[in-house]
């Protein structure tokens, strides 16, 4: 019967394909599997923003400097020679000269030998094209003082803005590649950046683990159709969409491994020991990045050898560490906090939905609510700090001191942050609006983005507290999509709103100007009445912060910030972040550095497979 | 017939720009911020990040109207736009994703129609017998069991417990070979492709990778095609033509054969390809659960991040498959059953 012949034939391709299963299961001690979520954005150095891209990035390419192993200020050299100090004269006494010897010998993947004309192409051709949104203006910022290249056009042709570089006229366009060439300069087998003013965490920006600071080939670049190194041409390089620049999905760096193929379609990156790498050969031979989404795959993985290495979140750490054989490390310090951010200046026509009445009268929030340092303070104590980093958090982060992460250093840890107390959050809240508000209570919506659960539970941590000290307090939580969320971000709509901020540089500066300059990444958000505080109150020492070179006159500033930040009470920041790995046992020297965007460095582990 | 063909063919281009206009309004609803979502997805990546700009850089403020003209002329220059949440042109994600979507439904169809018309036949032969019983409850349950929990399961069993049936494509170093420039693509399907080139690890490696998937596919679909086969065959043991031939005094198993089952495909083939046709629109469930990156993976994240580049693309590609496979299940009708005349 046909039944029969087709149960035979299911059997026979069931046994056929279980023959094999002997021999793909060997765990392979030449090839790491490192499985992650969330692919990458762009893999060209002068684009990625983000850890995934620099993860890969990090594992083609050197960059001048490279942190000692595990250390986020402890500098060894890589391309250039040696570290520059004050003391060994290679930066000058003013700090605003820094001088690179670069190595002699180096190979890139295509065999051609790196020259400090290299060098010198890789931050010119960043800053020429610097793209909407990227990273470049962290060499902008030190260089010249500006945050991105259509600034800097501005102050060379004397222009208030801007709005279509290309059509500026070619002489001012010239004006601006000269300012630019001038700023980045090859003097014998030197490299040689002249900074706008002192700028101490420079080195920090260049060093390896930072994807804009890795070193590219000119020779290579200029032959696969990135900017040419001539003075007139680079307006057609600039600001392109990232599919279109030379390095999108490709690699070509001096770095322990050469880039084999980023399979977009099968979701990983493959990567092959350059055997010709200038500290030596790695000791792996091939490495995988997979990109799975679904945590279970992620997990059997693991489970089955396949996978060297997963990425997984917080709450699923209790899972892997039952696996036999996995190795879990946990409550590792990163370099990443949290807040939830005031709005001082809400607005309230067409936002009733947020907003409800708009005036104070129990119905709603007026505009200036969040102005009002009382209600900031008060909403700072009404939060539960423990609840959230133990039920929520998992353990996996710690209470933080301000903006400023406990890591890293001028973090004053002496200084603590509001903690949880609704006797002090009900009197800050009698103080509000001449006590007016206290009567008459209020009404919020706290929105945040679906899928986002930690910050829905934060949320309405806020919610269960505030409400509980008054009656006539009353707090909404309400999900929205992602696209929505932005659009009422966008247009200064939530009153508040949750945001994180991932260091770029481990520095006190990285994190003091995003949440407290009035020119800082969130203050747009955040309303004109907060960019008025900051004038007053921040921008000066922020500028002052980064332009002192003595790290004990720094410390004080930062020391200064953070009093200030508590005193006004900013933001709510709740956690410092922490992060995790977990990987098979045979996995051997891996060494956490929080300044990697990397998980893990494929040139310094290896494995051992008995 | 060959009117027949043509006429229908002609229609497509006509179906095609109905879906594109219907996307291209249901997107004008958004605002310029909104679509920028595809550009940032998360509120981390904010950093910086000016969204004018974005929103500047990429003309998302312009009418609808303008970004589908626009779209449109780039289409006809054979352009599909850039897909960001797949990070690759649309044309070019479609080309490596569709294979994969087309190797597992070629693998999952014939189990899935074999299987569930045998066991339709087997419930109809014995009709409210224990047997057919059994074979519908255990239909049912395949069919209500939620496919993301069944394929979890056979999962954690075959591949967690055995290590047998591995989730993904290949395995890393059948990756490693099928990769390497020695190699050729011909279909983009791995297991053809491999013997193609004579790698019969690799095409075991592939089979192996398949095997999950083709038994949650066909546990889900069984009782679609069983019950339709069933209801079908015991409509055609009451037809008259059928009491002649037991009256002829033909053997059972011959008027089932002959006379039974044929006439009783005709539904069947009908929602079999509707059904090939669900699939090749990509099995987005299935292709989650088993990290299989196929043609639904890539539309279900798209559509999420409203990525509507890479969602008119699909869409474009899909209603091409509708309409193509809906002409080849109207040939077949007339193969089936030579009343149907196409005119």
């Amino acid at each position: 019967m046909k039944g029969r012949h087709l149960v035979a034939i299911i059997a026979a391709v069931m046994v056929l394909a279980l023959g094999p299963a002997g021999f793909a299961q060997t765990t392979n001690p030449d090839t790491f599997v490192f499985v992650a979520f969330g692919e990458p954005d762009s893999l060209d150095p002068a684009y990625a923003y983000d850890t995934a891209s620099g993860e890969v990035i990090h594992q083609c390419y050197d960059n001048l400097v490279a942190y000692e192993k595990g250390s986020v200020e402890r500098m060894v050299p890589a391309l250039a020679t040696k570290v520059p100090t004050v003391a060994n004269g290679l930066i000058s006494k003013d700090g605003r000269t820094v001088k690179f010897p670069i190595r002699t010998g180096v190979k890139f993947h295509d065999g051609s030998v790196l020259t400090p004309e290299d060098v010198e192409y890789t931050f010119e051709r960043a800053m020429l094209s610097d793209p909407a949104g990227g990273p470049v203006w962290m060499f902008f910022e030190p260089l010249f003082g500006v945050q991105t290249l259509k600034d800097l056009a501005c102050k060379v042709a004397g222009l208030d803005k801007i709005d279509d570089m290309t059509k500026l006229d070619p002489a001012v366009l010239r004006k601006v590649y000269d300012a630019v060439d001038k700023s980045v300069e090859v003097e014998g087998g030197n490299v040689v950046f002249h900074l706008a003013s002192s700028y101490p965490p420079f080195l920090q920006i260049l060093a390896k683990g930072a994807s804009w600071g890795a070193i590219l080939s000119k020779k290579w670049m200029t032959t696969h159709g990135a900017w040419d190194g001539k003075p007139d041409t680079w307006i057609k390089w600039y600001d392109p969409p990232k599919e279109e620049m030379a390095l999108y999905d490709v690699a070509m760096g001096t770095g322990p491994f050469k880039l084999t193929k980023w399979d977009k379609s099968g979701g990983q990156i493959i990567f092959e020991r350059f055997d010709g790498y200038w500290r030596g050969p790695a000791k792996l031979k091939t490495a995988f990045i997979k990109y799975i989404d679904e945590y279970n795959t992620r997990k059997l993985m693991l489970q089955t050898g396949e996978a060297d290495a997963i990425m997984i979140s917080p709450m699923y750490l209790d899972q892997v560490k039952a696996i036999p054989g996995a190795v879990v490390q946990e409550h590792l310090p990163a370099i990443t906090n949290t807040a939830l951010l005031f709005n001082y200046t809400i607005p309230v026509k067409g936002n009733e939905d947020i907003v409800g009445s708009g005036k104070l009268d129990g119905k709603g929030v007026p505009s200036n609510f969040f102005n009002d340092v009382h209600v900031r303070r008060a909403f700072n104590y009404a939060f539960d700090y423990d609840a959230y980093i133990n039920e929520v958090a998992l353990g996996q982060g710690s209470k933080p001191h301000g903006p400023i992460p406990a890591i890293l250093p001028y973090c004053d840890k002496s200084q603590e942050w509001y903690g949880h107390d609704l006797k002090k959050a009900a009197d800050e809240f009698k103080a509000a609006f001449g006590g007016e508000l206290w009567k008459k209570g209020f009404q919020l919506s706290i929105l945040y983005n679906t899928g986002n659960d930690n910050r829905k539970t934060a949320a309405e941590i806020l919610e269960a507290n505030i409400e509980r000290i008054n009656p006539k307090f009353k707090i909404e939580v309400q999900g929205v999509q992602w696209a929505t969320y932005l659009d009422k971000l966008r247009a200064s709509a939530l009153p508040v709103f949750f945001m994180g901020w991932h260091m770029d540089f481990p520095d006190a500066h990285n994190f003091v100007f995003p949440y407290m300059h009035s020119a800082g990444a969130f203050a747009g958000y955040c309303g004109a009445d907060m960019i008025k505080l900051a004038k007053q109150e921040f921008d000066d020492l922020i500028a002052k912060g980064i332009s002192t070179t003595d790290p004990a006159a720094r410390a004080k500033v930062y020391e200064a910030l953070q009093k200030k930040a508590y005193a006004q009470a900013i933001a709510l920041f709740y956690v410092d972040a922490q992060d995790q790995r977990v990987y098979r046992d045979w996995v051997k020297g891996y060494v956490f550095n929080p300044a990697y965007s990397a998980n893990y460095d494929f040139y310094e582990v290896w494995k051992e497979v008995k | 017939m060959l009117t027949y063909i043509a006429r229908r063919l002609l229609f497509l281009p006509l179906v095609l720009l109905g879906v594109t206009v219907f996307i291209f309004v249901a997107m004008s609803f958004l605002s310029p911020y909104q679509l920028v979502s595809s550009y940032i997805k998360s509120p981390e990546e904010l950093k910086n990040q000016s969204l004018d700009d974005l929103v500047k850089k990429y003309r998302l403020d312009d009418p609808a109207y303008v970004k589908y003209f626009r779209w449109l002329g780039n289409v006809l220059r054979g352009n599909l736009g850039y897909s960001r949440s797949a990070n690759m042109y649309v044309a070019e994600a479609i080309k490596a994703r569709f294979p994969a979507t087309l190797e597992l439904t070629l693998f999952a169809i014939i189990p899935v129609v074999l299987g569930g018309i045998w066991l339709g036949s087997l419930a109809a032969m014995h009709h409210n017998k224990p047997i057919d019983h059994v074979t519908r409850v255990f239909a049912i349950i395949g069919w209500s069991l939620p496919s993301f929990v069944f394929g979890i399961v056979l999962l954690m069993y075959f591949y967690g417990v055995l290590g047998w049936f591995p989730p993904g494509r290949l395995s890393t170093w059948a990756d490693q070979i099928v990769l390497s420039s020695s190699f050729v693509r011909y279909t983009g399907m791995n297991t053809v492709d491999a013997i193609l080139n004579g790698e019969w690890r690799v095409f075991w490696d592939a089979v192996r990778h398949l095997v999950a998937p083709t038994i949650s596919l066909s546990y889900l679909w069984w009782a679609f095609i069983l019950r339709i086969t069933r209801s079908s065959m015991l409509d055609v043991f009451n037809k008259d033509y059928v009491r002649t031939a037991r009256a002829k005094g033909l053997a059972e198993n011959l008027v089932i054969r002959r006379h039974v089952r044929r006439n009783a495909l005709i539904p069947v083939a009908t929602v079999a390809g509707l059904m090939v046709l669900g699939m090749l629109g990509g099995l987005t469930i299935t292709e989650t659960v088993f990290d299989y990156k196929g043609l639904g993976l890539l539309t279900a994240t798209a559509a999420q991040q409203l990525d509507y580049t890479c969602v008119v693309g699909t869409t474009l590609f899909y209603g091409l498959i509708l309409v193509v496979i809906n002409l080849v299940v109207d040939i077949m009708y007339a193969i089936i059953d030579p009343r149907v005349r196409l005119e």
